[in-house]
C-alpha cells in the first residue's frame, strides 16, 4: 500500500491552517469536479482531492494522520516504501463518522484511506443508525450510472450492473453487500434520463419500506453519430460529381443501412432529414427523433494529369461568371 | 467481513423523463435533500416547477438531474444557492453551445 501524502496532494503545508486547507481544497475541486471538467483524469483527481480534504479538514482525522506519518517517515519512508498503519496507530483518537449520509455514492477511496478510516468509521456511522432503528423510515434512493451504446437506444438492451451498497446483518452491522441487478433498458431512452427502479434503493428501518434506485442513463461517445436531445447528426463524404449531379448513396443509420437519394446540386453542409430515423419514441403519441445527414464534399487529388486536365476543362465550363468569393467581396464594397 | 452476493432481475422501471412529473417529496427523496433546501432552489430559480405551492408544485423529470447537481455542487464546491443558480445556468449555456457544435460537425 502507496503512503498517501495528503498535504501534498492540496499543494499545502503541513502546518497550513484550517482556512488555508478549506481554501486550496475549493480551488482544486472546481478546477477538477467532473462536472465542471470533462477531461478523463478529472474524476480520478477529484477523488484524491476530496479524500485528501475528508481528512484534513477534519482535527481529529488530521492530528491521528500527521501520528501515522510522522512515525512512518522517521522509518525513512518514500513513496517506494510499502505503507503498512503500525499497530495500534489510532489508540487515543476519537472518530465521528465520516459526517456523510451518503453510503451508496461514497466516493471511493484508496486502500490508504480505508485502512486508516474506512472501515471503522463506515461500520460506527452504520451502526449508529441501526441502533435508533426504532422507528418505521422508508429506505434511501441511491443513484448510479449506467453507459450504453446509441444502438442500444435503437432497440433497448439488456444490462447487468453491479452494485455495492451497505446493509445491515442480523447483529446490526453494516456491511457491504454486493448486487447484480438485471436490467432491461426499454428503446426510446435518452441521454441524461433516468429509470427509477422501485424498492431497489437502500432497506427501509424497521417496517419502512425500501428505497428507489435510479440509474441515469450515458452515452458511449460514438465514432460516427453525434447525438443532440432525440436528434442524430451523421456526416456523409460525397465526390464533387455526387452533390453536382446528384446520386444514390448508402447511408449507415443506427437502425442499418439505408439507400439516400441525394438531391442535384446539393452544397458542404447541406442538412438531408431523414424524418423520424432518430431515437425511436418510448411509447406511442410520443415523437421519435430525427436523423440528419449532413453532406460533406471530398476533392479528389490532382495527382494524375488525367486528372488535372478534368479540373482544367471544369475550370473553363464554369466561366469566369464562377466565383467562390463572390460573398467575401460584396461585404467589401 | 462478509460480503454476500444476490441477483435480482428487475421488473418494475420507470423512465423519468419529461413527460413525467416528480413532487416536492418525491424530488427530495431521489435528489436526497430537505424539502427546505428544494424551496430555496425553487426561490432562486435553480429549479422552475408547476404550481403555485409546495404541495401543488410538479417538477418535470428532466429536473432530477439539475437537482443533483445543485446538491453535488453545494457539497462538494460549498457553493451557496445562488452560486449555483449562476453555475447551472452557464453550464445550460455550454451544454447549448456544445449542442450546437455537435449539429456543425464538431464531435
Amino acid at each position: 500500500m502507496k503512503f498517501q501524502d495528503y498535504y501534498q496532494t492540496l499543494g499545502v503545508a503541513r502546518e497550513a491552517s484550517q482556512d488555508e486547507i478549506k481554501q486550496a481544497y475549493r480551488k482544486l475541486a472546481r478546477k477538477h469536479h467532473p462536472d465542471l471538467n470533462k477531461e478523463a483524469d478529472a474524476e480520478a483527481r477529484f477523488k484524491e482531492i476530496g479524500e485528501a480534504y475528508e481528512v484534513l479538514k477534519d482535527p481529529e482525522k488530521r492530528a491521528a494522520y500527521d501520528a501515522v506519518g510522522s512515525r512512518y517517515a522517521q522509518g525513512g519512508g518514500g513513496a517506494e516504501q510499502d505503507f503498512r498503519p503500525p499497530p495500534g496507530w489510532d489508540a487515543g483518537f476519537e472518530f465521528h463518522g465520516r459526517g456523510d449520509d451518503d453510503g451508496f455514492d461514497a466516493r471511493d477511496y484508496s486502500e490508504f484511506f480505508e485502512s486508516l478510516f474506512g472501515r471503522a468509521a463506515r461500520a460506527g456511522a452504520a451502526g449508529g443508525s441501526a441502533r435508533r432503528g426504532a422507528t418505521n423510515l422508508r429506505g434511501e434512493d441511491h443513484h448510479a450510472k449506467v453507459l450504453i451504446d446509441l444502438e442500444d437506444a435503437y432497440t433497448g438492451a439488456r444490462r447487468s450492473i453491479q452494485l455495492r451498497m451497505p446493509v445491515f446483518d442480523d447483529e446490526g452491522r453494516g456491511v457491504l453487500q454486493e448486487r447484480t441487478l438485471d436490467v432491461t433498458i426499454p428503446k426510446g431512452i435518452r441521454q441524461g434520463q433516468h429509470l427509477r427502479l422501485t424498492g431497489q434503493g437502500g432497506p427501509g428501518l424497521g417496517n419502512g419500506p425500501a428505497g428507489d434506485l435510479f440509474l441515469e442513463i450515458e452515452f458511449n461517445t460514438h465514432r460516427m453519430y453525434r447525438v443532440d436531445a432525440r436528434d442524430v447528426y451523421v456526416d456523409l463524404p460525397l465526390a464533387p460529381w455526387e452533390a453536382a449531379l446528384g446520386a444514390s448513396v448508402a447511408v449507415p443509420t443506427p437502425d442499418g443501412e439505408v439507400e439516400l437519394t441525394i438531391p442535384a446540386g446539393s452544397a458542404a453542409g447541406r442538412k438531408l432529414r431523414l424524418k423520424g430515423k432518430g431515437i425511436p419514441a418510448k411509447s406511442a403519441g410520443e415523437p421519435a427523433g430525427d436523423l440528419y445527414v449532413v453532406l460533406a464534399i471530398v476533392l479528389p487529388p490532382a495527382g494524375s494529369d488525367a486528372s488535372r486536365r478534368a479540373y482544367e476543362s471544369l475550370k473553363s465550363a464554369a466561366g469566369s461568371d464562377f466565383n467562390p468569393r463572390a460573398q467575401l467581396q460584396r461585404g467589401r464594397a | 467481513m462478509s460480503s454476500p452476493t444476490t441477483t435480482t432481475i428487475v421488473t418494475s422501471l420507470e423512465v423519468i423523463d419529461d413527460t413525467m412529473e416528480l413532487t416536492l417529496v418525491e424530488l427530495c427523496q431521489a435528489v436526497r435533500a430537505p424539502q427546505e433546501q428544494v424551496r430555496v432552489w425553487v426561490f432562486e430559480g435553480v429549479l422552475t416547477p408547476r404550481g403555485e405551492t409546495p404541495e401543488e408544485w410538479r417538477f418535470a423529470g428532466t429536473a432530477l438531474r439539475r437537482a443533483r447537481l445543485a446538491r453535488t455542487l453545494m457539497q462538494e464546491l460549498e457553493i451557496n444557492a445562488p452560486g449555483v443558480a449562476l453555475a447551472l445556468d452557464l453550464m445550460d449555456e455550454i451544454e447549448a453551445l456544445k449542442a450546437s457544435l455537435r449539429r456543425s460537425g464538431a464531435r
